[in-house]
């Protein structure tokens, strides 16, 4: 039940504030009413001059998009809001009306001054037809005067509507303008954050490098194995230091739109079979079982860039490798024909992610890497660069449970060949 | 090669850092330099345990943790060093290991967390961490 509205002494609305500084009277309306018969067959030749102005518009051709039919279409509206000028019924509904020219016009860009002048040609217009009419001037006078105030009333009406929807518009555009600088800042903040992160992540291997070298070179190793056992660690950095680059580099192209990809129809068993061989050596090192359960299948065509299928492909299984202590990975295919996709997954017996922490694995620099893998062994980068080189290859990436209960399972989908977009000219 | 000098009991040194490779570097350097025995823990109630039975000398704390936990959550080495000087039964020099991008930070960790001192990584010359440590036993 709605509370009874308590009652306001009720502000003057624009419109009898017009009438009254105009005014304008009932005495007027009269006057107007009795003009109507006298200067309808008059309103055809008013609309003609006012869109006579078209021509001279400079925007014209971006706001009468609608050709002919629509400028034949205004013309009538024109006359009929001519009609209820002389109708005598200056109410809020009559307001109303004109309050919405000022916001259909900001909405197409139509210059308010263009309008106005328009209407200063209507207006010249009629108080012409007015001589014809009456040739008296005293009687000219009396009606002349009714329609000056009922044409100035309609002016300060769209005035007023054209303040209003500009400053509306104004307002927009101010939100869209803090909006706007919000995602700046924001953007400037993660991209503070990643140079941060990367310079740490830059200076960490390099500090190993130096200070072991510097062990090396002090002589404080006690026997020529533990001194190579230093320069190892060395060498690891090293090697780290490198992959964090690569993938540096990596990400930034891609971010920045330059990495370009040759999407070409590929042979998923081709890819497979070239890319197993190098983590097998890494699995055998950990004593796990790598087992390729797409053998027995008949894998069909894919359409990606050869050299991102295998960096996306190599990722996820070393990844699995480098998580899993003990057990064993494997790589299942499934074809998807209705939606038109292959679908390849790894699944390891390994420690596995939380699964509030799946999605963020393919954010940048996040890692997983819990008590047993201390130290950073990874340069944070390779699964947010997977996500995005399979993105760039039209297909989706993600991380899931293992299916017993431990370890989890990566997966990624390749639009199938003969379901993919037809492919662009290049070079047969 | 540098022979450690042994003369009676090594001081013994828990040092805290979550970087493997950084850790064996702080242990090599001080382990040759004579005198010191270090372990290499994330362990905090083991290394309470250590330090409430008066059996440490030193504990070298990085201030960034990512294993260390006590009371059910992470704990970096500002709360830890904390911890470290509350069940201590005797004076225990603290070094606090500072990253290079925390320069403006630096005195408020040292006040905050009560900490003898602070080492200012990267360390590069072992001989400049022994010296610290040398400097906080004596």
């Amino acid at each position: 039940m709605s509370a009874p509205v308590p009652s306001q002494p009720r502000e003057e609305t624009f419109i009898e504030e017009m009438k009254r500084y105009l005014h304008l009277g009932e005495n007027d309306a009269i006057l107007l009413k009795r003009l109507l018969p006298r200067l309808e067959k008059h309103l055809p030749e008013m609309a003609e001059r006012f869109y006579a102005q078209i021509p001279h518009h400079p925007g014209a051709s971006r706001v009468f998009t609608g050709g002919q039919a629509q400028v034949v279409r205004l013309k009538s509206t024109l006359q009929a809001w001519g009609r209820g000028l002389f109708n005598g019924v200056y109410d809020e509904h009559y307001a109303d009306d004109r309050f919405q020219i000022g916001f259909r016009h900001v909405r197409i860009a139509l210059d308010q001054k263009y309008v106005i002048s328009a209407m200063g040609v209507v207006r010249s217009f009629l108080q012409e037809k007015m001589f014809d009419e009456f040739p008296n001037r005293k009687e000219r006078l009396a009606y002349s005067q009714a329609l000056s105030k009922i044409l100035d009333l309609d002016l300060n009406l769209m005035c007023d509507s054209y303040f209003r929807a500009t400053m509306a518009h104004l307002q927009t555009l101010n939100q869209e303008l803090a909006q706007a600088g919000l995602q700046l800042a924001e953007a400037n903040a993660i991209k503070d954050e990643f140079l941060a992160q990367v310079s740490h992540d830059l200076r960490t291997p390099l500090n190993s490098i130096l200070s072991f070298t510097k062990l090396v070179l002090d002589g404080l190793c006690i026997s020529p194995e533990e001194e190579k056992e230093v320069l190892r660690d060395v060498f690891s950095s090293g090697q780290l230091l490198l992959r964090l680059v690569n993938d540096l580099l990596d990400i930034s192209s891609i971010e920045a739109g330059k990495l370009a990809l040759q999407l070409e129809e590929l042979d998923p068993r081709a890819v497979l079979d070239s890319t197993l061989p190098l983590v097998a050596v890494q699995a055998a090192s950990r004593n796990l079982r790598l087992v390729d359960e797409t053998l027995e299948q008949q894998l069909p065509l894919v359409r990606g860039d050869e050299i991102r299928f295998r960096q996306v492909l190599l990722n996820l299984l070393s990844n699995a490798v480098k998580f899993t202590p003990s057990g064993g990975v494997a790589i299942r295919a499934t074809v998807d024909h209705a939606q038109g996709f292959l679908r390849i997954e790894i699944e390891d017996t390994g420690i596995g992610i939380p699964a509030d922490k799946r999605d963020s694995v393919f954010e940048k620099f996040v890692r997983h890497d819990p008590a047993a893998l201390s130290g950073i062994t990874g340069s944070g980068l390779g699964l947010a660069i997977a996500k995005r080189l399979v993105e760039m290859m039209h297909g989706k990436i993600g991380l899931e449970g293992g299916s017993k209960g431990n370890g989890s399972i990566a997966w990624f989908t390749l639009p199938l060949a003969s379901h993919a977009q037809p492919p662009e000219a290049r070079p047969a | 090669m540098n022979q450690p000098a042994p003369q009676g009991r090594k001081q013994r040194i828990i040092i805290v850092e979550d970087n493997a490779l950084v850790a064996k570097f702080f242990q090599m350097a001080l382990e040759r330099a004579g005198g010191f025995s270090c372990l290499i823990t994330e362990d905090v109630p083991g290394i309470l345990r250590e330090v409430a039975a008066g059996e440490v000398d030193l504990v070298l704390l990085d201030v960034s943790l990512t294993n260390a936990e006590w009371d059910g959550r992470n704990v970096n080495g500002v709360e830890l060093c904390r911890l470290l000087k509350e069940k201590s039964p005797r004076r225990l020099p603290v070094l606090l290991a500072t990253a290079h991008a925390m320069s403006g930070d630096r005195e408020r960790l040292l006040e905050s967390s009560g900490a003898d001192g602070y080492l200012e990584k990267p360390v590069y010359e072992s001989a400049q961490l022994v010296a610290k440590v040398r400097e906080l036993m004596a």
